[in-house]
């Protein structure tokens, strides 16, 4: 029983240096991320020239342009570490695939928000049936659906294969929505709005394309934050799992 | 001209990240108690 | 060539099981009639706007009738505790997802045999377009549809809650499919001079069909393992 019970101390003496130990990135990472993050607001509001016809209301392209990129980056990670897992059947891939997936959530909703505000000021209607947009909602339903594979009950390495399957086909699938939904559009409504939500409208101004790529750096940092804070708690949440499932076999015993 | 649509989408995003990051850190919270009370049991 | 012998042979199985038990054709047909119904409610069949929505009509048939049919096909398996037996039976598990497949592909074929007719006779809807690409595109809607669809039944039949997961799962990855088959069968039924675009969206159709009936025989290993 002691000898169970010493153990089971130093798994959780070993969840307790993760603890201390990480936050050194953890906290260079968050720094750097709120640093950027005011860097690129600076830039927005004060450095980048406003737009004649939209006025103001363009500056949401910022942040808009920059969560579907994270968003979009975070999927295809997860792509790559569900390919990874299915490969190498390492927890630490499922874990990334698994967080990532989630912070890509969280930024299509800012897309998905941000999105039909612009559309109302710039088009004077919420939300427009064109390929770029539905093709982020479906995305969006898409990654729902595996976060709630991941929310099934089971053992972890059931979940995270399945979850690692639909991750890839999910991901094979977004091209294919964006070729159909566009290619309906065009067949049935001539395009109107150009190209869309992002449309550079006729070559970008240089303090506005400047802008956006301190917009986009400062997402990227951010996306490295969160992900590895995310990844971390995991790795510590499968810790004390581990210690626990320990002291309900010392229990039993 | 058009700054309510500016200030309400920035709202609104820096709302959702907030919020993002809060419930990282309510689940952070509730994992150390989770902790502490596995400490307690082991004394 | 063993891999197609043992797919048949599970899906004479499963057909042979459905023959005697008649239990997930019928409630499909049934579920099939139910929902003409309910849209005999939301649009007029008298007015003449109807017809435009009837492409549609037909699609909500099928994918709502498949999903009943689909959830069961692995659950089925579960609840007789027979589908360890599978796994370990001396066959890969490519083929049990073929025979799965042929075996709900023929009875979607059944139901939309019995269903179609019924949506015409009922809303007095006149043929005018071509009869074989009609068929062409809802054998290949439903293809592509029952193909997916059993994939990812036998990955929702692990969850406790499959009958509710596997919807959310599929809709979104099929919607290149809702959308090419509904287009296509609009031109197909209502406008047969834009044949040409028909054509185009039944190429779509084909090409995701193809692809994603590969990247399930790929992938099926990694959802059915033991």
């Amino acid at each position: 029983m002691s000898m169970n019970l010493e153990r089971g101390k130093a798994v959780l003496s070993g969840a307790q240096l993760t603890d201390t130990k990480k936050p050194n990135l953890s906290k260079i990472l968050f720094g750097a991320a709120v640093i950027t993050m005011l860097v690129s607001l600076y830039f927005i509001f004060i450095f980048a020239a406003e737009e004649k016809t939209m006025g103001a209301a363009q500056k949401i392209f910022y942040f808009h342009v920059s969560s579907a990129w994270l968003a979009f980056m975070a999927f295809f990670v997860t792509f790559v570490f569900s390919i990874l897992f299915l490969i190498k059947r390492k927890r630490i891939f499922d874990t990334y695939a698994y967080v990532s997936a989630e912070i890509g959530v969280v930024f299509t909703i800012i897309v998905l928000t941000t999105g039909p505000i612009w559309a109302k000021s710039a088009w004077n209607t919420w939300w427009v049936w064109e390929p770029r947009l539905i093709t982020t909602l479906i995305l969006f339903f898409i990654y729902i659906a595996y976060i709630m594979i991941r929310q099934m009950d089971g053992v972890w390495d059931k979940k995270a294969r399945l979850a690692s399957v639909f991750g890839i086909i999910g991901f094979a699938d977004v091209p294919i929505v964006f070729f159909a939904i566009r290619w309906w559009q065009t067949k049935f409504h001539p395009i109107v709005f150009g190209e869309g939500p992002s449309q550079k409208g006729g070559g970008i101004e240089d303090t506005m394309l400047v802008a956006l790529l301190v917009t986009i750096t400062a997402f990227t940092i951010l996306y490295s934050y969160l992900l590895h804070k995310g990844v971390s708690f995991e790795k510590m949440k499968i810790m004390v799992e581990r210690y626990k499932e320990k002291l309900r076999e010392d229990l039993e015993n | 001209m058009g700054y309510e649509f500016m200030y309400g989408a920035y709202s609104v995003a820096w709302v959702v990240i907030f919020a993002y990051v809060l419930i990282i850190g309510k689940r952070h919270t509730k994992l150390k108690k989770e902790i502490e009370f596995l400490k307690q049991l082991e004394k | 060539m063993n891999l197609f012998r043992t797919a048949l042979f599970l899906a004479k199985k499963d057909l042979y099981s459905e023959l005697k038990t008649k239990q997930i054709l019928t409630t499909q047909i049934i579920f099939a009639g139910l929902v003409i119904v309910v849209f005999s409610f939301a649009f007029d069949p008298a007015n003449n706007t109807t017809k435009a929505v009837i492409p549609g009509v037909i699609w909500v048939i099928i994918v709502f009738a498949g999903i009943l049919g689909l959830n069961r096909s692995f659950i089925s398996e579960q609840r007789n505790d027979t589908m360890q037996g599978l796994l370990v039976a001396p066959m890969e598990s490519a083929s049990i997802y073929l025979g799965k497949f042929l075996a709900n592909f023929t009875m979607m074929l059944i139901v939309e045999l019995v269903s179609i007719p019924f949506l015409f006779l009922l809303f007095d809807f006149k043929f005018l377009g071509s009869l074989p690409y009609f068929i062409l595109v809802v054998f290949l809607g439903s293809f592509g549809f029952i193909a997916i669809g059993t994939f990812l039944a036998a990955l929702a039949a692990n969850s406790k809650s499959s009958e509710m997961l596997l919807p959310l799962l599929l809709f979104p990855i099929t919607t290149p499919i809702l959308i090419g088959v509904v287009q296509a069968t609009r031109i197909i039924l209502t406008n047969m001079e834009k044949l040409a675009s028909a054509i185009a969206w039944i190429q779509l159709v084909t090409a995701y069909d193809v692809i994603f009936f590969v990247v399930c025989f790929l992938l099926i290993d990694y959802v059915l393992e033991v």
